[in-house]
């Protein structure tokens, strides 16, 4: 039965870049109590730069290229989210809540062009860091080392991320705010700048995410649209605003679809989704959510 | 003193808002061009270019195999039409419309070609939803549309036999639909691989992959009866992540998956399959195969059965026996620097035809012809292409012969081709059923 | 008596005139035109109905997509099963009960959270749906979506003509006559009993319960009749369009529909209207000027949001109430 150890880690795999993005849209949702939904357009911004640069750079020492690659789709994502909360979001903080929505349903149509001028409309393939590293025997059958690559980067990062949380002042700052914000505000806690790194934090961890993918998926126009569909569904399981519900949403969702595949062909996406909703009817905060 | 007050502010506002309506109704009345009567059609040939729209995907997945490689196939035989003098001396302006967005937008860009640009024909369309949501407004709205590369067969079939045909009056398809390819794979491993016991399939979750699967399915289980289905597989178009797919596959031990995905689904498929190793344990069967070779390149495994969508190869028929075949190879190699593969041919075709029937109609009417009159002279016209010989049907379909190979990697080409040694030819009359019989039900008549 | 009086005021009679201008719009306007004219009118039904959520509820959901999509798919799935029923007087009312049924079972899980939260459910519902229609291939035609054929009106076929003969002739005055009749009905709710409660929900929950309002179950009403107005304008639009796919049940329709609601302007009863024709045309002539026209749509929703976010009605209503100030003023 090698193959069901198969299926548990395609499971897994999938789960690893929907915790990133799960994890970015989580942190800003807690943080700011905003639904971001230029989150998948962030996710895009790093999967056409880390496409970019390997294709552009990779023949050469891929490994490295892709390690150079990540970094530069987490910064480029970033900046990007810090652009946009402090130009777009900052003005609304008075505002209601549903204005911010659709200030960001505005950037999300803003960036999807903006990424359209800058890489214009065809693919861009990124396959070498995937063929490069080869793969590993389990019994009968073959598993691409990439995969394994990228669970490891998402663990490292999820890592990175609750260090910062548990064991920093400014994580600890994060997460008075998204426990209660007045009286983080009464405390004295600068929301607005923390705010802003919030929003980089999310953004950041969604470009990561989009750079994971491209060694084996293309990046194309519209590529972050069911990467933050999915997160949202993730993040709806798991609970808005909790990290550890992040974590057991995204494996959930993430070996759903590949047992599901497997048992159901048939079902798929709308499995998902009704699972989504019945949670939110008998616990409206998620499994997780405060 | 207060009422007074209330009454004038709620007048200027209402005011305001019809003075709001009143003046938007105004801007569009301004903008109307008086709908004007439409004049007999007088026998002569205008001087004016004629106005065609081509439809491809210019951007995403499918542009760089598909959508790019048509348009430019257009482009080519377009700029060869007007050096020979152009249709009856009109020269054709050809514009190109990205066939991105989704179903819906090609629906409002097709009724904008019809209604507001007045085009003389839209080619298009390479996705069979979108062939199946705009071929209806050729009549609807009384425009020449010619479907040049989508496939589905129920675009043109109703669902009981017999049934009346056409189905649209102004709505062609110059190339033969997803019947050929299905049978035609079925034929192939019928010869093949006669002893095989159990097959999969993994099919785009829409028309075009539902119904190539259903046409390959009745027929496979007419040749061989024995054989077992041991998954079917649905992914939606342009799913991104097959892994799980994969999986599935190599776990139900199928020795032949059956596949209609296309454009970039193939070519993201074929890799991410590379590296599971999906190739060591079974051979895929394309329905379109044809392009992928090209695209993937050298990593393209070889024994793969592979369908030509037609006999569109850029190797067959061979230069020497068919000199349409080497100009047009040669003429896009260099404008291109690629091998044309069938969406080109398709394009080919599709622009041919138009030219073809405009002439024959105009030869009987004695001047340019009306949308009308085209389409009755395009039913049961017969035209050589680069790939042998099309005929239009009087159902308004193409009908072909159709090419299976499998892929092999041969020195002096940079990605695997056909395997000339078991190349098969299977002839139209054996793959495409007869005019008003729906393709599942001749099949099931078969003698076999 | 109050409701009869609503209809004496001078408003009444600029509408009226606007109206009988529209009746002539067949003679004058290019087909072409004219179509995009009667998308725009579905759509405002369709806005009429989501600002009653949005502006006297205090509800913005993010899943209206999904109520449109109801009402189109119900005039499909009758054309594909029930071909014999196939009329017009039988459709519609069709309509609007499956999206009554639809809006009431989504309101009912809807409207026990309130802002985002409300906002995140109607956008997951409405996402149940997309996939539902999507996945069940054999049923709802999938993502290919479905042809809307010519109904037959009030025993009069249509068939054989064309689709614009017939949206330039009966169907036109059908739509427009549907639509007005659909304002006046909207005008009456938000003015009845009904819609200051709601109004009273919306500004101050508690107290509003502490007069009695039973707050969660009028919103639902509320959801309900929203999802009718939604839902009859997919209804109509699937005529005029021809052709329905499951894309309007999708996250990103009901983002057009917010827009096409501020546009416009949410606080005043016809500004969605006018947002919904407005936007109709911005859409179609961004998509033809530029292939960067989702910059366009989303540089002018920011600039809606930071600047005007009460829409185009707003700013006259600010503008008009600024003159009204410094003619005070200056009289004085």
């Amino acid at each position: 039965m090698e193959n069901w150890i198969i299926y548990i880690l395609n499971g897994l795999y999938f789960a690893s870049f929907l915790f990133l993005t799960a994890l970015g849209l989580s942190i800003i949702l807690g943080v700011m109590g905003i639904l971001n939904l230029a989150h998948g357009s962030l996710f895009a911004i790093g999967a056409f730069m880390a496409a970019w640069i390997i294709g552009a750079l990779g023949v050469h020492a891929p490994v490295s290229i892709f390690i150079l690659a990540l970094f530069a789709a987490l910064i480029l994502s970033g900046l990007m989210g810090l652009v946009l909360e402090t130009s777009l979001i900052r003005p609304m903080y008075e505002r209601a809540l549903e204005y911010q929505l659709l200030i960001t349903f505005g950037a999300l149509l803003l960036i999807e062009d903006l990424i359209k001028m800058t890489w214009g409309g065809t693919a861009y393939y990124a396959s070498k860091p995937f063929e490069m590293m080869g793969i590993l025997s389990i019994g009968d059958n073959q598993y691409p080392l990439y995969f394994l690559f990228a669970m490891l980067i998402t663990v490292v990062a999820g890592i990175g991320i609750w260090l910062i949380m548990a064991k920093t002042r400014v994580g600890i700052m994060l997460r008075a705010i998204s426990m209660d914000r007045e009286m983080a505000k009464a405390m004295g806690i600068r929301t607005g700048r923390l705010n802003t790194l919030a929003f980089g934090m999310g953004a950041a961890l969604a470009g990561l995410a989009g750079a994971l993918v491209v060694p084996t998926t293309p990046a194309l126009l519209g590529i972050g649209m069911e990467p933050l569909i999915i997160a949202f569904i993730v993040i709806v399981i798991g609970g808005l605003g909790s990290l550890k519900g992040a974590l057991v949403g995204s494996l959930i969702v993430g070996e759903t679809r590949s047992i599901g595949i497997v048992l159901f062909p048939e079902i798929e996406l709308p499995l998902l989704f009704l699972v989504a909703v019945i949670i939110l009817v008998f616990k409206p905060k998620g499994l997780f959510g405060r | 003193m207060t009422k007074k007050k209330i009454g004038r502010r709620e007048f200027i506002k209402s005011a305001g808002v019809a003075g709001i309506g009143l003046g938007a109704a105004g801007l569009l009345g301004s903008s109307v061009k008086v709908r004007k009567a439409t004049a007999a059609q007088t026998r002569s040939i205008p001087k004016t270019p004629i106005k065609v729209a081509a439809v491809s995907f210019l951007t995403g997945a499918a542009a760089a195999p598909f959508g790019i490689p048509g348009d430019n196939a257009y482009k080519l035989c377009a700029d060869e039409i007007n050096k020979q003098g152009g249709i009856l001396g009109r020269k054709i302006e050809l514009k190109s419309f990205d066939e991105a967005g989704g179903a819906d937008a090609q629906v409002k860009l097709a009724r904008k070609f019809i209604l507001e640009d007045k085009v003389d024909v839209i080619l298009g369309y390479i996705s069979s939803g979108n062939c199946k949501a705009v071929l209806p407004l050729s009549d609807e709205l009384g425009g020449l549309i010619i479907a040049y590369d989508c496939g589905t067969h129920v675009l043109m079939e109703e669902s009981r036999s017999p049934y009346k045909v056409p189905k649209y009056g102004l709505g062609f398809r110059s190339s033969a639909h997803l019947g050929i390819d299905n049978i035609g794979l079925a034929l192939y491993i019928k010869q093949y691989y006669p002893d095989v016991k159990k097959i999969a399939g993994i099919n785009p979750d829409y028309a075009w992959g539902r119904d190539s699967w259903l046409v390959f399915e009745t027929a496979i289980k007419q040749l061989i009866p024995g054989v077992e289905v041991v998954n079917k597989l649905w992914p939606k178009l342009g799913a991104t992540d097959y892994t799980a797919h994969i999986s599935a596959l190599i776990g139900s031990k199928a020795e032949i998956i059956h596949s209609s995905l296309w454009g970039g689904d193939a070519v993201t498929f074929t890799k991410q399959a590379i590296g599971m190793g999906l190739f060591k344990k079974a051979r895929m069967a394309y329905s379109r195969g044809e392009p992928y070779p090209q695209e993937v390149g050298m990593g393209y495994p070889e024994e793969q059965i592979i369908c030509c969508a037609g006999t569109h190869y850029f190797l067959y028929p061979a230069k020497d026996k068919w000199p349409l075949n080497k100009w047009f190879v040669e003429e896009f190699y260099k404008r291109y620097n690629k091998y044309p593969t069938y969406p080109c041919y398709h394009a080919y075709q599709a622009i041919y035809t138009y030219k073809a029937a405009v002439e024959k109609a105009a030869s009987l009417v004695g001047g340019w012809p009306s949308q009308e009159e085209i389409s009755k002279a395009a039913a049961g016209l017969s035209i050589e292409t680069p790939s042998g010989m099309l005929t239009i049907g009087e159902d308004h379909n193409g009908r072909e012969d159709v090419l299976v190979g499998i892929s092999k990697k041969v020195s002096g080409y940079p990605f695997p081709i056909l395997d000339p040694a078991r190349m098969a030819i299977f002839p139209a009359h054996q793959v495409n059923a007869p005019v008003g019989i729906r393709t599942e039900d001749w099949i099931k008549g078969w003698k076999v | 008596m109050r409701f009869i009086g609503q209809f004496l005021r001078p408003k009444s009679f600029v509408y009226l005139g606007i109206f009988i201008v529209l009746l002539f719009m067949p003679k004058v306007l290019p087909i072409y035109q004219l179509m995009l004219f009667e998308s725009g009118l579905t759509f405002a039904i369709m806005s009429l109905g989501f600002n009653l959520l949005l502006r006297y509820t205090g509800l913005l959901s993010f899943g209206h997509g999904a109520l449109f999509a109801t009402g189109a798919y119900a005039v499909g799935m009758m054309g594909r099963y029930f071909p014999e029923l196939y009329r017009i007087e039988i459709l519609i009312p069709v309509a609007l009960l499956v999206s009554l049924i639809v809006s009431a079972l989504f309101g009912f899980i809807c409207v026990r959270h309130t802002r985002i939260f409300f906002s995140i459910l109607a956008l997951a519902l409405s996402m149940v749906l997309f996939a539902l229609l999507v996945k069940l291939y054999d049923i709802t035609g999938g993502s290919d979506g479905l042809h809307i054929d010519l109904p037959s009106m009030f025993g009069k076929s249509f068939e054989g003509m064309r689709r614009p003969e017939f949206l330039s002739g009966a169907y036109y005055y059908f739509l427009l006559c549907t639509f007005a009749v659909s304002t006046i009905i909207m005008l009456g709710i938000v003015n009845s009993p009904f819609g200051k409660a709601l109004q009273s929900i919306r500004d101050n929950e508690v107290r509003a319960e502490m007069i009695g309002i039973r707050v969660r179950r009028y919103r639902w009403y509320a959801f309900v009749l929203s999802g009718l107005f939604t839902g009859l304008g997919g209804a109509l639009w699937s005529f005029v369009n021809g052709h329905i796919t499951p894309e309007v049940a999708e996250w990103v329709f009901s983002g057009e529909i917010v827009y096409m609601t501020l546009l416009g302007g949410f606080m005043v009863l016809e500004g969605p209207i006018i947002g919904a024709i407005l936007f109709t045309y911005l859409k179609l002539y961004a998509v033809s000027i530029t292939q960067y026209w989702m910059f366009i749509i989303g540089a002018t929703l920011i600039i809606l949001v930071l600047l005007l976010p009460e829409g185009i009605t707003g700013g006259f209503v600010r503008l008009f109430s600024r003159i009204k100030k410094s003619e005070a003023t200056g009289a004085a």
